[in-house]
Protein backbone atom coordinates (compact mmCIF):
# COMPACT_ATOMS: atom_id res chain seq x y z
CA UNK A 1 0.00 0.00 0.00
CA UNK A 2 2.92 2.29 0.65
CA UNK A 3 3.83 4.01 -2.55
CA UNK A 4 7.15 5.43 -1.43
CA UNK A 5 8.82 8.41 -2.98
CA UNK A 6 8.08 9.36 -6.56
CA UNK A 7 9.37 11.74 -9.15
CA UNK A 8 7.31 14.81 -9.97
CA UNK A 9 7.80 16.41 -13.35
CA UNK A 10 4.42 18.05 -13.69
CA UNK A 11 3.71 21.53 -12.47
CA UNK A 12 0.44 23.33 -12.15
CA UNK A 13 -0.40 26.29 -14.34
CA UNK A 14 2.07 27.00 -17.08
CA UNK A 15 4.93 25.44 -15.25
CA UNK A 16 4.98 28.29 -12.73
CA UNK A 17 6.31 25.93 -10.16
CA UNK A 18 3.39 24.82 -8.05
CA UNK A 19 2.51 21.19 -7.62
CA UNK A 20 -0.63 19.76 -9.12
CA UNK A 21 -3.17 19.57 -6.32
CA UNK A 22 -6.02 17.13 -6.60
CA UNK A 23 -8.65 19.52 -5.26
CA UNK A 24 -11.46 17.38 -6.64
CA UNK A 25 -10.58 14.73 -4.11
CA UNK A 26 -10.43 17.13 -1.22
CA UNK A 27 -6.73 17.80 -1.37
CA UNK A 28 -5.67 21.22 -0.19
CA UNK A 29 -2.37 22.93 0.27
CA UNK A 30 -1.42 23.46 3.91
CA UNK A 31 1.97 25.06 3.61
CA UNK A 32 4.44 26.45 1.12
CA UNK A 33 7.93 26.81 2.47
CA UNK A 34 10.68 28.17 0.22
CA UNK A 35 14.38 27.70 0.78
CA UNK A 36 14.43 24.00 1.58
CA UNK A 37 17.07 21.47 0.54
CA UNK A 38 16.24 17.81 0.19
CA UNK A 39 18.50 14.89 1.02
CA UNK A 40 17.43 11.49 -0.27
CA UNK A 41 19.03 8.55 1.45
CA UNK A 42 22.76 9.16 1.67
CA UNK A 43 22.91 11.29 -1.43
CA UNK A 44 24.19 14.86 -1.40
CA UNK A 45 21.63 17.60 -0.72
CA UNK A 46 19.67 19.04 -3.63
CA UNK A 47 18.75 22.72 -3.62
CA UNK A 48 17.36 25.26 -3.95
CA UNK A 49 13.82 24.06 -3.70
CA UNK A 50 10.44 24.71 -2.20
CA UNK A 51 8.54 22.47 0.15
CA UNK A 52 4.81 22.08 -0.38
CA UNK A 53 2.65 20.27 2.11
CA UNK A 54 -0.94 19.32 1.41
CA UNK A 55 -3.29 17.39 3.64
CA UNK A 56 -2.28 14.29 1.67
CA UNK A 57 1.29 14.55 0.57
CA UNK A 58 4.62 16.30 0.69
CA UNK A 59 6.36 17.77 -2.32
CA UNK A 60 9.78 19.15 -2.81
CA UNK A 61 10.09 20.98 -6.10
CA UNK A 62 13.33 22.30 -7.48
CA UNK A 63 13.41 26.06 -7.99
CA UNK A 64 15.79 25.86 -10.91
CA UNK A 65 14.86 22.67 -12.73
CA UNK A 66 11.18 22.77 -13.56
CA UNK A 67 11.17 19.08 -14.39
CA UNK A 68 12.63 18.04 -11.09
CA UNK A 69 10.65 17.35 -7.99
CA UNK A 70 9.77 14.62 -5.53
CA UNK A 71 6.59 13.74 -3.73
CA UNK A 72 5.56 11.29 -1.07
CA UNK A 73 2.16 10.54 0.44
CA UNK A 74 1.76 10.92 4.15
CA UNK A 75 0.60 7.32 4.11
CA UNK A 76 4.15 6.31 3.20
CA UNK A 77 5.83 8.41 5.85
CA UNK A 78 6.38 6.00 8.73
CA UNK A 79 8.13 8.45 10.93
CA UNK A 80 9.17 12.06 10.99
CA UNK A 81 11.36 13.82 13.45
CA UNK A 82 13.26 16.99 14.20
CA UNK A 83 16.95 16.23 13.89
CA UNK A 84 19.26 18.75 15.53
CA UNK A 85 22.12 16.53 16.58
CA UNK A 86 25.10 17.31 14.30
CA UNK A 87 26.21 13.71 14.65
CA UNK A 88 22.97 12.47 13.12
CA UNK A 89 23.13 15.04 10.33
CA UNK A 90 25.29 18.18 10.06
CA UNK A 91 22.37 20.53 9.40
CA UNK A 92 19.24 20.69 11.52
CA UNK A 93 16.45 19.12 9.52
CA UNK A 94 13.20 17.25 9.40
CA UNK A 95 14.07 13.59 9.16
CA UNK A 96 11.55 11.23 7.60
CA UNK A 97 11.52 7.53 7.15
CA UNK A 98 9.63 6.33 4.11
CA UNK A 99 7.86 3.04 3.74
CA UNK A 100 8.72 1.65 0.35
CA UNK A 101 6.53 -0.55 -1.81
CA UNK A 102 7.62 -4.08 -1.04
CA UNK A 103 6.00 -6.07 -3.84
CA UNK A 104 7.68 -4.46 -6.80
CA UNK A 105 11.21 -4.97 -5.55
CA UNK A 106 12.27 -7.45 -8.20
CA UNK A 107 10.63 -5.61 -11.04
CA UNK A 108 12.30 -2.40 -10.05
CA UNK A 109 15.66 -4.12 -9.80
CA UNK A 110 15.64 -5.39 -13.32
CA UNK A 111 14.08 -2.34 -14.90
CA UNK A 112 16.06 0.52 -13.53
CA UNK A 113 19.61 -0.11 -14.51
CA UNK A 114 19.87 3.48 -15.54
CA UNK A 115 21.79 5.83 -13.34
CA UNK A 116 18.63 7.65 -12.40
CA UNK A 117 18.04 7.25 -8.78
CA UNK A 118 15.71 4.46 -7.79
CA UNK A 119 13.18 6.48 -5.86
CA UNK A 120 11.10 3.55 -4.76
CA UNK A 121 14.08 2.27 -2.77
CA UNK A 122 14.64 5.49 -0.86
CA UNK A 123 13.76 4.95 2.79
CA UNK A 124 15.09 8.17 4.26
CA UNK A 125 14.44 11.73 3.33
CA UNK A 126 15.74 14.83 5.05
CA UNK A 127 14.30 18.27 4.51
CA UNK A 128 16.69 21.03 5.48
CA UNK A 129 15.15 24.49 5.83
CA UNK A 130 17.53 27.39 5.38
CA UNK A 131 16.19 28.79 8.64
CA UNK A 132 16.47 26.14 11.38
CA UNK A 133 14.10 28.06 13.63
CA UNK A 134 11.29 26.89 11.35
CA UNK A 135 11.81 23.24 12.27
CA UNK A 136 9.29 23.10 15.07
CA UNK A 137 6.63 24.71 12.91
CA UNK A 138 7.37 22.25 10.10
CA UNK A 139 7.27 19.34 12.53
CA UNK A 140 3.89 20.48 13.82
CA UNK A 141 2.47 20.66 10.28
CA UNK A 142 3.86 17.21 9.53
CA UNK A 143 2.18 15.83 12.65
CA UNK A 144 -1.09 17.50 11.82
CA UNK A 145 -1.12 16.09 8.30
CA UNK A 146 0.01 12.64 9.33
CA UNK A 147 -2.94 12.48 11.69
CA UNK A 148 -5.24 13.34 8.81
CA UNK A 149 -4.05 10.22 7.00
CA UNK A 150 -4.76 7.06 8.96
CA UNK A 151 -4.31 3.85 6.97
CA UNK A 152 -7.55 3.36 5.07
CA UNK A 153 -7.40 -0.39 4.52
CA UNK A 154 -5.81 -1.56 7.72
CA UNK A 155 -8.98 -2.45 9.59
CA UNK A 156 -10.45 -4.35 6.71
CA UNK A 157 -7.25 -6.28 6.15
CA UNK A 158 -6.79 -7.11 9.77
CA UNK A 159 -10.35 -8.22 10.20
CA UNK A 160 -9.86 -10.56 7.34
CA UNK A 161 -6.55 -11.90 8.56
CA UNK A 162 -7.47 -12.32 12.15
CA UNK A 163 -11.07 -12.78 12.96
CA UNK A 164 -12.17 -14.84 10.05
CA UNK A 165 -9.09 -16.94 9.70
CA UNK A 166 -8.97 -17.66 13.42
CA UNK A 167 -12.61 -18.71 13.50
CA UNK A 168 -12.25 -20.71 10.36
CA UNK A 169 -9.32 -22.52 11.81
CA UNK A 170 -11.27 -23.47 14.86
CA UNK A 171 -14.25 -24.57 12.79
CA UNK A 172 -12.09 -26.61 10.48
CA UNK A 173 -10.43 -28.27 13.41
CA UNK A 174 -13.75 -29.27 14.84
CA UNK A 175 -15.00 -30.58 11.52
CA UNK A 176 -11.86 -32.57 11.02
CA UNK A 177 -12.21 -34.19 14.37
CA UNK A 178 -15.85 -34.99 13.75
CA UNK A 179 -15.23 -36.63 10.43
CA UNK A 180 -12.34 -38.68 11.69
CA UNK A 181 -14.00 -40.05 14.79
CA UNK A 182 -17.73 -40.17 14.13
CA UNK A 183 -18.35 -43.32 16.12
CA UNK A 184 -16.47 -42.52 19.25
CA UNK A 185 -17.11 -38.82 19.48
CA UNK A 186 -20.80 -39.03 18.73
CA UNK A 187 -22.48 -41.62 20.96
CA UNK A 188 -25.93 -40.56 19.69
CA UNK A 189 -24.88 -41.12 16.11
CA UNK A 190 -27.49 -43.13 14.15
CA UNK A 191 -24.82 -45.69 13.30
CA UNK A 192 -25.37 -47.48 16.62
CA UNK A 193 -29.17 -47.00 16.70
CA UNK A 194 -29.62 -48.56 13.27
CA UNK A 195 -28.36 -51.88 14.45
CA UNK A 196 -25.09 -51.42 12.68
CA UNK A 197 -23.30 -52.38 15.80
CA UNK A 198 -21.08 -54.74 13.86
CA UNK A 199 -19.59 -51.86 11.98
CA UNK A 200 -18.39 -50.25 15.15
CA UNK A 201 -17.19 -53.63 16.32
CA UNK A 202 -15.19 -54.26 13.17
CA UNK A 203 -13.63 -50.85 13.43
CA UNK A 204 -12.68 -51.75 16.95
CA UNK A 205 -11.16 -55.02 15.74
CA UNK A 206 -9.35 -53.28 12.96
CA UNK A 207 -7.60 -51.23 15.51
CA UNK A 208 -6.52 -54.23 17.49
CA UNK A 209 -5.30 -55.96 14.36
CA UNK A 210 -3.20 -52.96 13.64
CA UNK A 211 -0.29 -53.69 11.38
CA UNK A 212 2.06 -52.26 13.92
CA UNK A 213 1.19 -55.11 16.22
CA UNK A 214 1.84 -57.62 13.47
CA UNK A 215 5.17 -56.06 12.84
CA UNK A 216 5.95 -56.29 16.48
CA UNK A 217 5.06 -59.99 16.57
CA UNK A 218 7.08 -60.68 13.49
CA UNK A 219 9.99 -58.90 14.99
CA UNK A 220 9.56 -60.91 18.10
CA UNK A 221 9.47 -64.17 16.17
CA UNK A 222 12.39 -63.09 14.13
CA UNK A 223 14.23 -62.35 17.31
CA UNK A 224 13.34 -65.73 18.71
CA UNK A 225 14.45 -67.40 15.50
CA UNK A 226 17.60 -65.46 15.61
CA UNK A 227 18.27 -66.60 19.13
CA UNK A 228 17.58 -70.22 18.38
CA UNK B 1 8.13 -5.02 29.99
CA UNK B 2 4.91 -4.69 28.05
CA UNK B 3 4.74 -4.75 24.32
CA UNK B 4 1.85 -3.55 22.29
CA UNK B 5 1.56 -4.35 18.66
CA UNK B 6 -0.64 -2.03 16.70
CA UNK B 7 -1.39 -4.06 13.66
CA UNK B 8 -3.57 -7.09 13.99
CA UNK B 9 -3.01 -8.42 17.43
CA UNK B 10 -1.91 -6.76 20.56
CA UNK B 11 0.76 -8.59 22.43
CA UNK B 12 1.43 -7.94 26.02
CA UNK B 13 4.48 -9.26 27.75
CA UNK B 14 4.28 -8.85 31.45
CA UNK B 15 7.38 -9.16 33.50
CA UNK B 16 9.65 -11.34 31.48
CA UNK B 17 7.82 -14.23 29.97
CA UNK B 18 4.12 -14.08 30.64
CA UNK B 19 2.46 -13.17 27.42
CA UNK B 20 -1.02 -13.09 26.01
CA UNK B 21 -2.45 -11.89 22.80
CA UNK B 22 -5.65 -10.11 21.98
CA UNK B 23 -6.91 -10.34 18.47
CA UNK B 24 -8.32 -7.54 16.48
CA UNK B 25 -11.91 -8.51 17.02
CA UNK B 26 -11.58 -7.03 20.45
CA UNK B 27 -9.57 -4.16 19.12
CA UNK B 28 -12.47 -3.31 16.86
CA UNK B 29 -14.82 -3.50 19.81
CA UNK B 30 -12.96 -0.74 21.47
CA UNK B 31 -9.48 -1.83 22.34
CA UNK B 32 -7.96 0.94 20.31
CA UNK B 33 -9.84 3.23 22.61
CA UNK B 34 -8.58 1.28 25.59
CA UNK B 35 -4.97 1.43 24.48
CA UNK B 36 -5.42 5.04 23.63
CA UNK B 37 -6.58 5.80 27.17
CA UNK B 38 -3.98 3.48 28.58
CA UNK B 39 -1.14 5.11 26.71
CA UNK B 40 -2.32 8.52 27.72
CA UNK B 41 -1.63 7.53 31.31
CA UNK B 42 1.91 6.62 30.32
CA UNK B 43 2.76 10.03 28.94
CA UNK B 44 6.05 11.22 30.35
CA UNK B 45 7.50 7.74 30.76
CA UNK B 46 10.38 6.15 28.87
CA UNK B 47 9.19 3.71 26.25
CA UNK B 48 10.81 1.86 23.38
CA UNK B 49 8.91 1.76 20.13
CA UNK B 50 9.82 -1.08 17.83
CA UNK B 51 8.89 -0.54 14.21
CA UNK B 52 7.98 -3.15 11.67
CA UNK B 53 11.22 -2.38 9.85
CA UNK B 54 13.09 -3.51 13.00
CA UNK B 55 14.16 -0.06 14.00
CA UNK B 56 13.70 0.49 17.72
CA UNK B 57 13.49 3.98 19.11
CA UNK B 58 13.64 4.85 22.76
CA UNK B 59 12.28 8.08 24.14
CA UNK B 60 9.90 9.81 26.45
CA UNK B 61 6.29 9.30 25.48
CA UNK B 62 4.99 12.74 24.62
CA UNK B 63 1.55 11.86 23.32
CA UNK B 64 -0.52 9.28 21.54
CA UNK B 65 -3.63 9.71 19.45
CA UNK B 66 -6.63 7.63 18.46
CA UNK B 67 -4.71 5.93 15.64
CA UNK B 68 -1.98 5.04 18.10
CA UNK B 69 0.38 7.40 16.37
CA UNK B 70 3.09 8.02 18.89
CA UNK B 71 5.10 11.12 19.63
CA UNK B 72 8.37 10.72 21.45
CA UNK B 73 10.77 13.24 22.88
CA UNK B 74 14.52 13.00 23.43
CA UNK B 75 14.69 9.91 21.32
CA UNK B 76 17.57 7.72 20.39
CA UNK B 77 17.90 4.65 18.24
CA UNK B 78 18.38 1.58 20.39
CA UNK B 79 20.67 -0.29 18.03
CA UNK B 80 23.18 2.46 17.26
CA UNK B 81 25.62 0.03 15.63
CA UNK B 82 23.08 -1.07 13.08
CA UNK B 83 21.84 2.42 12.32
CA UNK B 84 24.90 4.64 12.79
CA UNK B 85 23.59 7.57 10.79
CA UNK B 86 20.15 7.36 12.25
CA UNK B 87 18.52 9.89 14.30
CA UNK B 88 19.22 11.27 17.62
CA UNK B 89 16.36 13.69 17.66
CA UNK B 90 14.35 15.79 20.01
CA UNK B 91 10.89 15.17 18.65
CA UNK B 92 9.69 12.19 16.73
CA UNK B 93 6.31 11.27 15.31
CA UNK B 94 5.76 7.61 14.56
CA UNK B 95 2.89 6.46 12.41
CA UNK B 96 0.68 4.07 14.36
CA UNK B 97 0.47 1.57 11.52
CA UNK B 98 4.23 0.99 11.39
CA UNK B 99 4.56 0.19 15.08
CA UNK B 100 5.21 -3.44 15.90
CA UNK B 101 5.64 -3.21 19.65
CA UNK B 102 5.76 -0.65 22.37
CA UNK B 103 7.88 -1.69 25.29
CA UNK B 104 6.74 -0.10 28.50
CA UNK B 105 8.49 0.20 31.82
CA UNK B 106 7.29 -2.57 34.19
CA UNK B 107 6.37 -0.05 36.84
CA UNK B 108 4.09 1.65 34.34
CA UNK B 109 1.95 -1.43 34.03
CA UNK B 110 -1.01 -2.06 36.28
CA UNK B 111 -1.79 -5.66 35.41
CA UNK B 112 -5.02 -5.74 37.40
CA UNK B 113 -6.32 -2.62 35.78
CA UNK B 114 -5.53 -3.99 32.34
CA UNK B 115 -7.17 -7.30 33.14
CA UNK B 116 -10.33 -5.58 34.24
CA UNK B 117 -10.37 -3.21 31.32
CA UNK B 118 -9.80 -5.93 28.76
CA UNK B 119 -12.49 -8.12 30.27
CA UNK B 120 -14.90 -5.26 30.21
CA UNK B 121 -14.08 -4.61 26.59
CA UNK B 122 -14.44 -8.27 25.68
CA UNK B 123 -17.89 -8.33 27.23
CA UNK B 124 -18.72 -5.36 25.11
CA UNK B 125 -19.50 -3.17 28.06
Amino acid sequence: MATGLRLVTERAGNGVGKPVIDTDNGEELMLVHPGVSIVLGNRPPEFPGTLYISNKQIWWLSDTDRAKGYAVDFLSVSLHAVSRDPEAYPSPCIFTQIETPAVDDELVDSDSESETLNLSKITQMRLVPSDPSQLNMLFAIFCQCAELNPDPTEEEESVHNWIFSADQLEDEDEEDEDSEWPVFQNPTHPIGANGNHDLAHSVFQLQINDQRFEDAEEMEQYDKNGHQ
Amino acid sequence: MVLLSSHASATFVFGFGFRFEINLMFVLLGFVQLFFSYFKDLVGREVTVELKNDLAIRGTLHSVDQYLNIKLENTRVVDQDKYPHMLSVRNCFIRGSVVRYVQLPPEGVDVELLHDATRREARGG
